[in-house]
């Protein structure tokens, strides 16, 4: 790092609006050449993104039942029924009026409702699963960045599955190395959460990538896709008694899949 | 040179998060063709405004309230949106507005907020090292709690720009504050919130 670097590090606004994704103010210097250039910055940045990613993460708690979609949804239908100022927001529901002559157009309006809170039901169905899908790559690029080393640095089986003694709710097994994929090893172990709820983490190496194999209990965890693609990165998901084996890695997707297919066969 | 690449990557990643998230959230009408209605455009915005009442009110059934009032404000005032604006910030400006003259947004104003004076607020380094500001993030437990603990402006403006992933100019709008305002309370938020994971990881110890 150049003295002239070092003396000159990002100020916290640069460095927001970069992680930010907001435009560089014009004469602004290159915050990824400087990046590239200071290490000190580098930290501060990945500390910045994990940060915001949490941020995120936390800020998601609340979210409507769908009793509460529902009456929202009815006061976007009937606005003709809201009077200004004076109805009360349930009144809306209330007010319904079940004449024999607007039978139908209640039927349609009911048909209407249900597809749409179907629809939203299923946009905050992916909002979460695209949520833990971003959480696992999050924590995915943490362990490789190395900001905090794994707990457990070992292959051997027998060292790195009885750290887990007492730290987890489940238990779980974990393959002998010859019937690992080829060119696959154990690096180490770690445990972290994932939506609240304890995982293993196993950090293993196929040829030079770097994948994380999340183990969670399948029921009352989270969900995901089998099979999923972000930021260039496969995850990929599979159960086996009673556990959820969630993969994830920038190797090809056949061995990621052939590591969890040898990770399976021992629960 | 390894962690700048990974760097790049988890920046990236983000990113792509946030512009997928923007094309749920962030939508403009084109004035050439006919633009969608008030329902097209509020319907998909339904839970984040939800959430972002519960954040305010602290409260599920005034959060109901909030957000019924502020579709039957929103829609009024309909005809006065700009086709070329975003109609995200536009409705969380009037959701805002609305909680503002609420009896708990009157109450909760009367808490006094330093405003953003940079110079006198912000020591740009005279934090922790970077090495001590890498926390473990992933006890989400912890993350929440120190959410909670953040002054409301300051949890307000995260929560605008990492969770409804506006960008600064709406935020700038939500909130009826200078963009450069905007950037200066973020920094603030982000360094607090940091201040409060490390203060519960220092007595965790």
């Amino acid at each position: 790092m150049t003295p002239a670097v070092q003396d000159n590090h990002l100020q916290p606004e640069e460095l927001n609006a970069f992680i930010d994704g907001e435009p560089l103010t014009p004469g602004g210097r290159d915050i990824r050449q400087h990046l590239e250039a200071c290490h000190r910055c580098a930290w501060r940045a990945v500390t910045a993104t994990q940060l915001k990613a949490a941020t995120a993460r936390a800020g998601q708690r609340f979210s409507p039942s769908p009793e509460v979609l529902a009456r929202l949804t009815a006061s976007l239908r009937t606005p003709q029924n809201q009077e200004p100022q004076q109805s009360t927001p349930h009144a809306v529901i209330r007010r319904a009026s079940f004449r024999p002559a607007a039978a139908w157009w209640a039927l349609a309006a009911a048909v209407l409702l249900v597809v749409s809170l179907a629809s939203l039901v299923e946009v905050r169905q992916a909002r979460q699963s695209n949520a833990v899908v971003a959480e696992l790559l999050d924590q995915h690029l943490a362990a490789i960045a190395g900001s905090a080393a794994p707990q457990v640095i070992s292959s051997d089986r027998h060292t790195v599955k009885p750290w887990f003694q007492g730290r987890l709710p489940f238990s779980f097994n974990l393959p002998e190395p010859n019937t690992l994929p080829p060119d696959t090893i154990l690096r180490g172990a770690d445990l972290v959460y994932l939506e609240d709820h304890p995982a293993a983490l196993l950090l293993f190496n196929i040829h030079k990538h770097q994948v994380s194999v999340f183990v969670t209990q399948s029921a009352g965890g989270f969900t995901v896709a089998p099979r999923a693609t972000r930021s260039g990165f496969a995850v990929r998901s599979a159960t086996a008694a009673e556990l959820r084996l969630t993969a994830v890695s920038d190797v090809n997707p056949t061995e990621l899949e052939a590591l969890l297919r040898s990770l399976a066969a021992v629960q | 040179m390894m962690i700048h690449v990974q760097i790049q990557t988890a920046v990236s990643a983000l990113s792509r998060n946030t512009r997928t998230g923007c094309s749920e959230a962030h939508v403009t009408m084109s004035s050439a063709i006919p633009g969608p209605t008030f329902e097209q455009l509020a319907l998909p915005l339904l839970p984040s405004l939800y959430s972002h009442a519960c954040w305010l009110c602290r409260n599920h059934a005034e959060a109901e309230d909030l957000v019924q009032e502020t579709i039957s404000k929103s829609l009024r005032a309909f005809d006065s949106f700009q086709p070329e604006t975003n109609f995200k910030a536009w409705i969380f400006r009037i959701l805002r507005n609305a909680f503002l003259t609420s009896k708990t947004g009157i109450a909760a104003s009367r808490t006094v907020f330093l405003e953003d004076h940079a110079d006198l607020l912000e020591t740009s380094d005279s934090g922790p090292t970077p090495e001590e500001q890498i926390l473990r993030l992933d006890n989400q437990a912890v993350v929440n709690e120190a959410l909670d603990q953040l002054q409301p402006p300051l949890r307000e403006v995260l929560l605008l720009c990492d969770v409804e992933e506006m960008k600064y100019k709406d935020i700038a709008l939500v909130l009826d504050i200078p963009v450069g305002t905007v950037m200066s309370r973020i920094s603030r938020a982000r360094r607090a919130l940091l201040q409060l994971l490390q203060t519960h990881f220092r007595e965790s110890l």
